[in-house]
């Protein structure tokens, strides 16, 4: 069944290096579309990505530093990356050496065509 | 018409590669920097100014290229020439400066920073000049065991942060163990910041096991006036795992800063909760 992002996430996990790419809904961590290589883990770590960005986007808050944009977690054989709005957040998770200038332009792009 | 970065870098290359002298190499030496693909745009920028050695772009574009490498005295080299060839190059004087500062020349870095200030009206360098003379007081305070961060552990990386720079060492329940985040208001906000990361630290962990991408590294997030970056802190001393560093910097900081910033950081407070600090 394809969704309005379904077409957003095909295009995002054919970039090189791509794992994975999910929508979910900001508050709740909930799977709203997904494409994905990484079988069930991909549910979980949409709910504990949404979690790490809504952390994010509170201390921004806090600190006054204005809203929140591209968020990244580097780890030693991979990254996710994050980026959202209020209802969703876009996820993606790619291999270490992708090309993640590229990967992050078009996460701006697609979370900009979304509105 | 291009369809996206890609497509210009290609434009960008497919331009000099006709015409060797194009000044294409300015935007496609940019756009490689912002990718952090920093060699290729080394190379970019070096073989434009062996074509344009006179261009001032072209050597801004390579101290920026340096900065985000961590070649500072590169970077600062680069500057200065853009400033024998644009005198009122503010900057090119900003740059230099900020390399001074994180370089502990704090008097020469005052001086480029003053020198700017006559060129243009801009809070920023005022707000860095008063930073810069601020930490006059705090430069000698170097040692993580000095009997000031004994005193006040807020002060522990006073001497690293550069104008509007802060940086907070966090155990696993977000409470502050040492430095600081001031507001605009001058008010120290990093218990609040703090405990809105309670957490993060167990959930970077719990993620990248369920991916199996090997330990976390660092969380980086940008903000529309900043970038910040959490970084796990040393597990030492009374530290257990689970801390956090937090290290905001505005967002035009080249990366490479950043990272030589962090790294700084965390040996810091390694040495720091080695020495009995937070007990």
């Amino acid at each position: 069944m394809s969704t309005a992002f379904t077409l957003m996430l095909d295009a995002l996990t054919k970039q090189r290096g791509v794992r994975a790419s999910l929508v979910a809904g900001a508050d709740d961590g909930v799977t709203i579309d997904s494409n994905m290589q990484i079988g069930q883990e991909g549910t979980r770590v949409a709910a504990l990505a949404a979690s790490l960005y809504r952390k994010a986007r509170r201390s921004a808050k806090t600190a006054g530093l204005g809203a929140t944009g591209f968020m990244q977690l580097e780890a030693e054989a991979g990254r996710l990356c994050i980026i959202g709005s209020d209802e969703i957040v876009l996820i993606v998770v790619a291999e270490r050496d992708a090309n993640i200038g590229l990967i992050r332009v078009e996460m701006l792009r697609a979370t900009k065509e979304l509105g | 018409m291009s369809n996206g970065p890609g497509d210009d870098v290609r434009l960008w290359s497919d331009e000099l590669a006709s015409d060797p002298s194009s000044l294409a190499f300015l935007p496609l030496a940019e756009t490689l920097r912002r990718r952090g693909q920093l060699d290729l745009a080394r190379k970019v920028a070096m073989r434009g100014l062996e074509r344009h050695p006179h261009l001032p772009d072209a050597h801004d574009q390579l101290a920026r290229i340096h900065a985000d490498a961590g070649n500072l005295q590169g970077a600062y080299d680069e500057w200065a020439i853009v400033r024998n060839l644009v005198p009122g190059h503010v900057g090119a004087m900003k740059g230099m400066a900020f390399i001074r500062f994180h370089q502990g020349e704090l008097e020469e870095a005052e001086r480029l920073l003053l020198d700017a200030q006559a060129h243009t009206d801009d809070a920023d360098i005022s707000a860095a000049i008063r930073t810069v003379r601020k930490s006059g007081t705090t430069a000698r305070v170097s040692l993580a065991m000095s009997p000031e961060v004994a005193a006040d552990p807020r002060l522990l990386f006073a001497d690293l942060m550069a104008n509007e720079l802060a940086a907070i060492l966090l155990d696993s329940d977000g409470l502050v163990l040492a430095g600081a985040y001031y507001a605009e208001d001058g008010s120290d906000i990093a218990a609040d910041v703090g405990a809105t990361l309670t957490g993060v630290s167990a959930e970077a962990l719990r993620a990248t096991r369920h991916l199996d991408i090997g330990a976390w590294r660092a969380i980086v997030f940008e903000t529309e006036v900043a970038v910040v970056n959490l970084s796990p802190a040393p597990a030492a001393g009374a530290l257990g795992p689970g801390g956090l560093i937090v290290l905001v910097a505005p967002a035009a900081t080249p990366l490479g800063l950043l990272k030589r910033l962090l790294d700084k950081c965390i040996e810091r407070a390694r040495s720091w909760l080695s020495s009995g600090g937070a007990t």
